[in-house]
């Protein structure tokens, strides 16, 4: 029947839009991903157009995050029937073998792809990526950072490497990749309030208060970033606390705290309207500003 | 002699969904115990059980501002509820490394100076399967300013059997998916890291 129809394509519509989004926003569900993509590959591949080549790529990846080595076979027989001799094609090849633990093998093939096309900037990144799978994160360092000196504009790259530098502890490199970032992202509060995090953690006087003006600053770039209001917060009554300032210096601290933890107090009883459950964590938060307020006086 | 540790079903289900929930990331998280009333002379008969498990983060884990906030907001809370911090938890990102690392030894200690008797836990993600047939804890103690792996057993439990066939129902189930840890409430305040409706399906099961 017609309804019958209607319903069943505005499904799998749906499914479409689902995995677009996902893809967009670059989620790693693969565990849903799988679900529905194997569902609309499956059964509704001929209603699919020409998406389905990117659908096959997107649930081929997941697969693999999800050991689903068979599910992730069949999507690159499709690629590779459609797509003979492509690189894109050759790269999630080698990606499978990744998943695989093959790293050699899947070294080679990375090799061989930039061996046709050295600025292949995917099968450098898979080569980085599995230094890092097999721990060697010196070498990943080492490759990454000269990587970024032919591709110096690229983002993920700056990103990534600055997380390899944190998990080393290596705070001051961190936080000149993300000074990178911010200067080519200005109006990213995310950034921002990273940079933020790693001059806290770096410590001294001189980076907490550093650190305060890029909480400060991601602040004002979204002011709903409660990471960025924390660490306000706590940045500035950690200078406030310090023996080492001025009274000016102490003053000013003092207010942004008092500010911040108005704006804090205000953020939880916002979220705690209506549960019942939230009021422990509004509480909490009170509680934890208020002891505070006493260690800094 | 070293008090025991011994994990509820609650607890050690809360840890594995937060690892089932990040596969591709480390995390980490505390792991809280009932405040003990009075010090007994014969304390040391007397197991710590650690009752709750609170994830906390995932992804980079060796950044300071954020774990404050955690430890010092999750500590007022424990102070109402008569708790105490009594551990702490962690999965490396990498699957098969499960040795304790900076970050863990440094979270470990600072929750040791609170609590003596503190344990730091590593999971070895290279025995997590679906069916929790073992025990896939490492259990670390603070001895001499240096942590000790103690073994650990399904005596490490308050009941083995509850504690496997739960945690396995409720990965099989997917809960990880509404599993809530601190960085999704730093995320979204609504976002309850107590995992009320969690604890409902442990006991549901029970």
């Amino acid at each position: 029947s017609v309804c019958k129809f209607i319903s069943y394509s505005v499904g799998v519509h749906k499914m479409r839009d689902k995995l677009r989004k996902w893809r967009e926003d670059n989620h790693r569900n693969s565990e849903q991903i799988v679900d529905v993509g194997e569902e609309l590959i499956n059964e509704h591949a001929s209603k699919l157009g020409d998406d389905i080549w990117i659908i096959y790529e997107q649930v081929m990846i997941a697969a693999l995050d999800c050991s689903r080595d068979d599910l992730a076979w069949t999507c690159l027989q499709e690629l590779k029937r459609q797509f003979p001799g492509s690189q894109r094609v050759k790269r999630l090849a080698g990606m499978r073998l990744e998943a695989l633990e093959k790293y050699e093998d899947a070294s080679k093939q990375y090799d061989s792809i930039l061996q046709d096309d050295p600025t292949n900037t995917a099968a450098r990144k898979r080569k980085i990526s599995i230094l890092k799978a097999q721990g060697k994160s010196a070498e990943a360092i080492r490759e990454l950072n000269e990587y970024l000196e032919q591709f110096v504009g690229d983002q993920e790259a700056w990103h990534e490497l600055s997380e390899l530098y944190i998990n080393e502890h290596d705070y001051g490199k961190a936080a000149f990749c993300l000074e990178e970032l911010m200067m080519t992202n200005p109006h990213n509060h995310l950034y921002c309030e990273q940079y933020a995090e790693v001059k806290y953690t770096q410590g001294g006087l001189e980076n907490l208060e550093l650190s305060r003006k890029y909480f400060a600053q991601a602040l004002k770039l979204n002011n709903r970033n409660m990471r960025a209001l924390f660490g306000l917060y706590m940045s500035a009554s950690h200078i406030a606390a310090c023996p080492k300032v001025n009274a000016t210096v102490k003053k000013a601290n003092v207010k942004y705290a008092a500010w911040a933890t108005n704006q804090i107090n205000r953020a939880y009883q916002l979220a705690g309207r209506g549960t019942k459950e939230n009021k422990c964590s509004v509480k909490a938060v009170e509680e934890m500003l208020e002891s505070m307020q006493i260690t800094m006086s | 002699m070293r008090m025991s540790i011994k994990l509820t079903t609650q607890a050690y289900c809360k840890m594995l969904l937060h690892a089932a929930k990040y596969p591709h990331c480390a995390v980490n998280g505390l792991l809280v115990a009932e405040k003990q009333k009075e010090k007994k002379k014969d304390s040391h008969s007397t197991p710590i059980l650690c009752v709750d498990c609170i994830p906390l983060f995932h992804g980079t884990l060796a950044l300071a501002p954020m774990l404050e906030v955690a430890l010092t907001l999750i500590d007022t809370w424990c102070k109402e509820n008569k708790y105490v911090i009594a551990g702490y938890y962690q999965a490396n990102e990498r699957t098969k490394d499960f040795r304790p690392n900076q970050v863990s030894e440094k979270v470990g200690a600072r929750i040791a100076e609170n609590f003596s008797e503190a344990a730091m836990i590593m999971v070895d993600s290279t025995r997590f399967t679906m069916g929790c047939y073992e025990p896939i804890l490492a259990i670390y103690d603070h001895h001499e300013n240096k942590w000790k792996c103690r073994d650990c057993n399904v005596d490490s439990f308050d009941d083995w059997c509850e504690a496997q066939k739960i945690t396995s129902a409720l990965l099989e189930g997917r809960s990880y998916e509404s599993l809530i840890d601190f960085d999704n409430h730093l995320d979204d305040l609504r976002n309850d890291w107590t995992n009320p409706e969690i604890n409902k399906s442990v006991l549901h099961l029970c």
